[in-house]
């Protein structure tokens, strides 16, 4: 059986089948989830993506770059933790995660590729939806600089207002700090609103 | 040594420049652990390559990367009809010397830790 949403799909899909999406987010905002969301939705199998256990104080740069391929259709994601998109590394943040500090020097050498990498990344990107939790207050540093870069390189993107399914999310106040943006609430775990973004999707980044 | 060198930029010493030469000298300088100051801003290409060039010449023992601060002012169009807003400063200094850094629209203070030499930063 095919999705309702897979006319989404087929409306963002350009001549070559291909969709590349960038998901931003601080870390624990829901860009996993949300991943594995719409490839259900569209493709109706999971990225296989696991999220990790909430930590509120997770800092590691982390990037995930995966492609899934199915009945002839190409859907890659880079998923990004925007505090990741940085200009800065310091191995010892990777020492209090138990590495050693040759294992952390590591860890910070391929951080610094997988920046230059995500760079080079956005070039040919259909869109980026930039995650933020509507539990936390959206006007961060980091957030506030991606939207600029992306606004400054001309990406399409729409601003999503995860976790809406928590009684504390304030979705109104994402949109009332970005009312220049696009912003849909919606709850990636729960599935809710998702048709919504899948609109705003197809209108943002033809 | 515990000093802090600032170099302050017109615009118009950067102007003839290429954006590659700008990035590079950007760079070269605050490697050094100077500060560097411009007046206006950077192209999205020039930021994009800014950060690509900080990752390539982080050395992880000596040099953890940049922070980067902008202070825009507003750009009111010819007849006045819309507002926007411009960069009027960037501030571009070594990560593990910008220690505190305060900043509202119109206002940046700033704390630089320059007798630390590990890198420690968030
Ligand atoms: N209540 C609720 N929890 C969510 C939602 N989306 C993600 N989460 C949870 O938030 C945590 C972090 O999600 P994850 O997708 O790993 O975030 P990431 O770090 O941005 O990839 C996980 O425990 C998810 O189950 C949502 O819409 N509602
Ligand atoms: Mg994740």
């Amino acid at each position: 059986m095919q999705s309702i949403f897979r006319r989404f799909l087929n409306r963002l899909l350009g001549k070559d089948k291909k969709l590349k999406i960038g998901l931003y987010g601080h870390p624990n905002s829901g860009k996993t989830t949300l991943a594995n969301t719409m490839t259900n939705d569209w493709l109706g199998k999971p990225l296989g993506l696991t999220s990790e256990i909430p930590h509120e104080t997770r800092k590691v740069y982390k990037q995930e770059r995966v492609s899934i391929n199915h009945n002839g259709v190409e859907l890659d994601f880079d998923i990004i933790d925007t505090p990741g998109i940085a200009t800065k590394i310091d191995y010892k943040n990777f020492l209090k995660y138990g590495l050693s500090e040759v294992e952390a020097k590591e860890r910070a050498k391929e951080a610094t590729k997988g920046i230059i990498e995500a760079i080079k990344w956005l070039d040919d990107v259909t869109g980026v939806l930039l995650v933020i939790d509507a539990t936390k207050d959206p006007l961060t540093q980091a957030n506030i600089t991606i939207i600029g870069n992306l606004e400054a390189r001309k990406i399409p993107f729409v601003i999503v207002a995860n976790k809406i399914d928590i009684p504390e999310a304030t979705p109104e106040r994402i949109t009332s700090v970005f009312p220049q943006h696009t912003v849909v609430p919606i709850s990636a775990l729960h599935g809710e609103n998702t048709g919504n973004l899948y609109d705003a999707m197809v209108k943002r980044f033809k | 040594m515990n000093s802090l060198k600032m170099d302050f930029l017109s615009s118009d010493a950067l102007i003839s420049r290429s954006s590659m030469e700008k990035v590079s000298m950007i760079v070269e300088r605050v490697k050094n652990g100077d500060l560097v100051v411009i007046e206006g801003g950077l192209s999205p290409e020039e930021e994009a390559e800014l950060i690509e060039t900080t990752m390539r010449e982080i050395d992880i023992e000596n040099f953890v990367g940049i922070d980067i601060y902008t202070l825009e002012k507003d750009k009111v169009s010819l007849f006045g009809l819309s507002k926007k807003k411009i960069v009027g400063l960037t501030i571009i200094g070594p990560a593990n010397i910008m220690k505190t850094v305060k900043k509202k629209s119109n206002f940046i203070s700033m704390i630089a830790n320059i007798g630390d030499t590990g890198a420690s930063m968030r």
